[in-house]
């Protein structure tokens, strides 16, 4: 696991800008990170510290007011919406707070989904094996509200995983969960970085969610504070104390 | 309240356009209607105003054969108009001679107007003459005419131009005055050709003491009433005498109650299809609405708000949005009005608009219709929404509930049921238009009720052979929520229904027609002059053809109005030796004079039988009782009463055919005897020679004109339930959002997006237009039945066609909410709550 690692994912000079004038807000502000392959990486940072911008512009899903991001070596900014769109079909996956699935389809067909609009014919063993992974062989024919909040959850991990996409962004993919629950869901994940090299970036709140994560890194104010190697709950946890502190910030630290 | 009844309908303005447009367009069809036929009745009131301005009296003959005061009546004698002029406190008293009379244009054809083709005399006293001349001068000599500006523009004659009349016979005539009527180039669609009165009466009456009535003008001072007095001591038996006004208002009452009270019922009807296909649509997208806002509703509740309170709310936006739009409809209906002047004239019913007339009723009356329909269409969704238990605002569902109960598949099914049986019945039962009607709309009501039942089904089945994902993806929202997909279909559904039970219906009649004109026609070839009012030619016409050595048989045919048994009919006349060579008369074919013969059905109404003896009232005055003398087939050429001609020609100074039929030779090839018959017709100014087939289908022609109307005025129905399917899409976008920001996120296109949306559209399209396919087709099947007593056609092309439309409705019905979901920014989407 040692050695230069390829990034799965980097931006540069990532600088996002919503409203102008007075209104002005710099989500995120001449951000510059890389997110290597094969490595579980936790973005994290007190609310409204730009975690979520950043996802969204580094997996495409929004575009940056200046900076590139780059999956693999191609730069998103000079992709058209079509390009964009195949590219996060076939090399980003996704697993949001809540809503991940489409009330319409069975679990089994959430998962196949990336596959089926991309008009390819998804290996029904793979499928099957990916969702018995996440534990949920028994409810394949299921439709989401048949489901509960953390068996939701792991659908939308395994259609994540399903497509194995060049990299998997999570944001808060437990926030909605039980600490069991959830713990369930980070280990999967985990495993998946481990065993199947998966490169995984995702944003939390929770210390010990950081704790299954292979680097973490911190944002504050739409700006980069600080990162730790191979965190852990408390590692994480006196981090955020200190940049509490440092930045002068209130409530946070314990 | 109020306030936040305005602030929510300004927040989702957008989103009600859909249902203020389906009642704008609504109420502008209701108030276009309404406003067509004021200003109709307003200019033919204006046009018998000036017709009769300066008339003051008028002396007819006493006898009248038509339905109204205006109709046929028979000549008097040419000496009562000196007898009225010596009459004191009598101006000026001119006879008066109208008639038939076909005007020949440069072509040397008889210049086909839509109105009547008349003839008469130039009135020398301007008052008395309701038209003007606009070019050259009074007629002097019997061969000098004064024609009206419409009729010479369209035959393209101008002053000076030799041509001729037919009256029927063949005047050689010169054109030395043109005419306007008032300030219309004629009266209606008609043609007017004026003599000398000398020339009318050798031509018109065709009788040197025969005129049609006497005009009068009063001296100064001398009422209208009092000269009527007056006159009424001098004329004779068998005249009478009425006032010009009285005059003026039978020609009114005759186009009032007759044509226009037709037509005003007519549109009427048309605006009541686009009034309940335009409620269906605001029903539908005030669920959705309100489906969507139970959280905002379930919030009220929680905050205080009395379930009266909510449902008032509701009720007031629905009421906000009905007077807004129905306002903006009595606009749109003057434009519409507008609009359907200019349909019906390329019709070819040329109406007499001046400008338009809006009165205090219309608006009211379209403004309060507008205003009930959008509440009436509101009142279930506004209960439902004020149902919405307070907890709903914590739970995440939305309230709506997406199945259909058992109960209303129960009942759907019973009403759709009964309605068929009703139907099918129908056609054995003695009312059977009743019976088939009151199935017809059984069956509408269930349908409408099944709808969301039939809606899942119908999904799976239309969306089965759907194999591409987004396709799929389709098929299952449009089987997630049956109620909302059944309630964008009905609209739809019975606007299709309504096109297609009038197709079958003219398909229908339209092939009884051809049927009975088919078997009972045995001849080969005709000459009609079609449904022209004073067209016809000279009863020689049919003797020149039959003298033909290609010719077996030729029989002419003349038709006008006498009054059976007191009851005003049209009657054909003809040699019945002759007309039974080319038609199946039955057991009318040795029909004797003094007597008639009447169709088996009316025979059948009246209790009549062989030897019944009637009796008949000709509009000379004429009283005679004639026995029936046999029965024929209804439904063919030779109408419902039919007289022999020696019967009739005493009694009508212009007997003139306006059919003959013809029977070629064994041998003799259709294209020979037609070229020959042409030859002989050549001198009656060339009418046209119809070949069989030919004449069989322009007997039933009057309905196809009829069918395009229908077509014209449905379309309106069939644009309001698009506008409800691209609503219910719009909305049901918008709902679903997040799930279109989650589908583009995990790499959908947006070319998928916007295809899901099409899909959809097509089957909720598809399945509204089957369901009108089917619920047109059995009333429609029935009331063919029991129109036409057993002929029943089912135009398969019409309704392939009608399927097709649908069809392209629903991706038309698509275009804009392909298009909004297709831009949906998938992190809004995403976040959207
Ligand atoms: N669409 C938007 N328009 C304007 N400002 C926005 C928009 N989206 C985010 N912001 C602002 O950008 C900043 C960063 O938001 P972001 O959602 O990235 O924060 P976050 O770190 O994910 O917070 P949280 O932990 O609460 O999810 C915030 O100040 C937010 O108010
Ligand atoms: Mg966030």
């Amino acid at each position: 696991m040692m050695g230069e690692r390829r990034a799965a994912a980097r931006a540069v000079g990532a600088t996002k800008v919503y409203g102008s004038g007075a209104a002005e807000v710099r989500a995120i502000d001449d951000v510059s990170v890389e997110f290597a392959s094969g490595r579980f990486t936790a973005i994290m940072g007190p609310s409204g510290a730009g975690k979520s911008t950043l996802m969204h512009c580094v997996a495409g899903l929004d575009t940056l007011s200046s900076g590139q991001v780059f999956i693999g070596e191609i730069e998103l900014g000079t992709l058209s919406d079509r390009r964009l769109t195949v590219l996060r079909r076939e090399r980003v996956g996704f697993v949001f707070q809540s809503f991940n699935l489409l009330p319409s389809l069975s679990a089994a067909e959430n998962v196949a989904l990336p596959m089926t609009l991309a008009g390819t014919r998804p290996d029904p063993d793979w499928i099957e094996h990916v969702i018995d992974t996440v534990g949920l062989g028994d409810r394949r024919g299921h439709r989401p509200a048949e489901l509960s909040g953390g068996q939701q959850q792991r659908v939308a991990v395994a259609r994540a995983l399903a497509a194995r996409p060049d990299i998997v962004f999570a944001d808060e993919p437990t926030g909605n969960l039980d600490s069991r629950t959830g713990a369930q869901i980070l280990a999967f994940l985990r495993t998946a970085v481990s065993e199947l090299d998966q490169t995984i970036v995702m944003v939390t709140h929770d210390p010990v969610a950081a704790g299954y994560a292979d680097t973490a890194i911190f944002l504050a104010d739409g700006g980069l504070s600080d990162r730790v190697e191979a965190p852990t709950a408390r590692t994480v946890l006196d981090h955020m104390s200190a940049l509490d502190a440092g930045a002068d910030l209130p409530g946070r630290a314990r | 309240m109020t306030r936040i009844v305005l602030k929510g309908l300004w927040a989702r303005k957008r989103r009600l356009a859909g249902s203020l447009a389906a009642v704008f367009l609504g109420v502008s069809f209701l108030a276009g209607a309404l406003v067509l036929g004021d200003t109709l009745n307003s200019s033919i009131g204006r046009f018998f105003g000036q017709a009769y301005a300066g008339t003051d009296a008028s002396v007819r003959g006493s006898t009248n054969v038509g339905d109204s005061p205006m109709g046929e009546r028979g000549t008097i004698d040419a000496g009562i108009a000196d007898r009225v002029r010596r009459v004191p406190g009598v101006a000026v008293a001119e006879p008066v001679i109208d008639g038939a009379g076909q005007l020949l244009g440069r072509d040397g054809a008889a210049i086909a107007v839509l109105g009547p083709r008349t003839a008469g005399n130039w009135l020398t006293d301007a008052r008395l003459n309701p038209y003007h001349l606009v070019e050259g001068r009074a007629p002097r000599a019997d061969d000098e005419v004064v024609v009206n500006r419409a009729v010479a523009n369209q035959g393209r004659l101008r002053l000076g131009d030799r041509t001729a009349v037919l009256t029927p016979r063949r005047v050689p005539v010169r054109v030395v005055g043109i005419a306007k009527f008032g300030d219309q180039d004629g009266f209606g669609g008609s043609s007017f050709t004026a003599f000398t009165v000398d020339g009318a009466r050798r031509y018109v009456t065709a009788s040197p003491n025969r005129i049609s009535s006497v005009s009068v003008r009063a001296a100064s001072g001398v009422s209208q009433a009092a000269l009527v007095g007056r006159l009424r001591q001098v004329v004779p038996a068998g005249t009478e005498v009425i006032t010009g006004t009285a005059l003026g208002e039978e020609g009114m009452t005759a186009v009032t109650k007759g044509f226009l009270q037709m037509f005003r019922a007519f549109l009427l009807v048309f605006a009541g299809v686009a009034l309940l296909v335009g409620t269906f649509s605001i029903y539908n997208t005030f669920t959705i609405t309100v489906a969507q806002r139970s959280r905002e509703s379930a919030l009220l509740r929680a905050v205080g708000a009395s379930r009266r309170q909510v449902l008032t709310s509701v009720m007031a936006e629905a009421g906000a949005i009905g007077l807004v739009a129905s306002v903006a409809g009595v606009a749109g209906g003057l434009g519409f009005a507008t609009a359907l002047e200019a349909v019906f004239s390329a019709g070819g019913a040329s109406l007499p608009v001046g400008g338009l007339v809006l009165t205090v009723t219309t608006v009211a009356v379209a403004v309060v219709v507008g205003v009930l329909v959008t509440l009436l269409a509101c009142l279930l969704p506004a209960v439902r929404a004020s149902r919405t238990p307070p907890v709903a605002a914590l739970r995440e569902t939305a309230a709506e509930r997406p199945g259909a109960s058992r109960g209303r598949a129960l009942a759907g099914g019973t009403l759709t049921a009964g309605g068929v049986i009703l139907a099918v019945v129908s056609a054995a039962a003695g009312n059977a238009m009743v019976l088939a009607g009151l199935g017809a709309v059984a069956c509408l009501i269930g349908m409408v009720v099944l709808g969301p039942v039939a809606a899942r089904p119908a999904g799976m089945l239309l969306g089965a052979p759907l194999r591409r994902v987004t396709g799929v993806l389709a098929r299952r929202n449009t089987t997630r929520n049956p109620r909302r997909v059944a309630g964008a279909a009905t609209a739809l559904m019975i606007g299709i229904g309504v096109v297609t039970l009038f197709t079958v219906l003219a398909a229908s009649s339209r092939a009884s027609i051809q049927d009975t004109v088919s078997r009972s026609f045995g001849g080969d070839l005709a000459i009609s002059t079609g449904s022209s009012v004073g067209g016809g030619f000279e009863p020689r016409l049919a003797e020149d053809v039959a003298r033909l050595p290609q010719i077996e048989a030729a029989a002419g045919m003349g038709t006008g109005g006498v009054r059976i048994a007191g009851t005003a009919v049209r009657v054909r006349y003809a040699d019945p030796a002759a007309l039974t060579q080319v038609l199946d008369l039955g057991s009318a074919a040795r029909l004797r004079p003094g007597q008639l013969a009447v169709t088996r059905a009316t025979a059948h109404s009246h209790g009549w039988r062989t030897g019944t003896p009637l009796p008949v009232v000709f509009a000379d005055g004429t009283r005679r009782t004639l026995t029936v003398g046999g029965t024929f087939e209804a439904g063919g050429p030779a109408g419902d009463y039919l007289l022999p001609r020696t019967e009739w020609t005493a009694h009508d100074p212009q007997p003139q055919d306006t059919t003959v039929l013809i029977k070629l030779r064994p041998g003799v090839s259709t294209a020979e005897g037609g070229s020959a018959v042409t030859r002989a017709a050549a001198p009656y100014a060339a009418p046209a020679v119809q070949s069989r087939r030919d004449y069989i289908d322009a007997q039933a022609s009057g309905v196809n004109g009829l069918l395009t109307l229908v077509y014209v005025m449905l379309a309106l129905a069939i644009v309001i339930a698009l506008l409800g399917i691209a609503n219910t899409l719009s909305l049901s976008v918008h709902e679903r959002t997040r799930e279109l920001g989650l589908l583009r996120a995990v790499g959908a296109t947006r070319g998928q997006i916007r295809s899901i949306i099409r899909w959809e559209s097509l089957m909720v399209a598809l399945f509204g237009t089957a369901g009108g396919v089917g619920l047109g087709l059995l009333p429609g099947w029935a009331l063919a039945r029991a129109a036409t007593g057993g002929t029943v056609a089912v135009p398969v092309t019409q309704l392939v066609v009608i399927v097709a439309i649908g069809a392209l409705a629903g991706v038309l019905a698509a275009l804009r909410p392909a298009h909004r979901a297709g831009r949906l920014e998938i992190l809004r989407a995403a976040a959207a709550q």
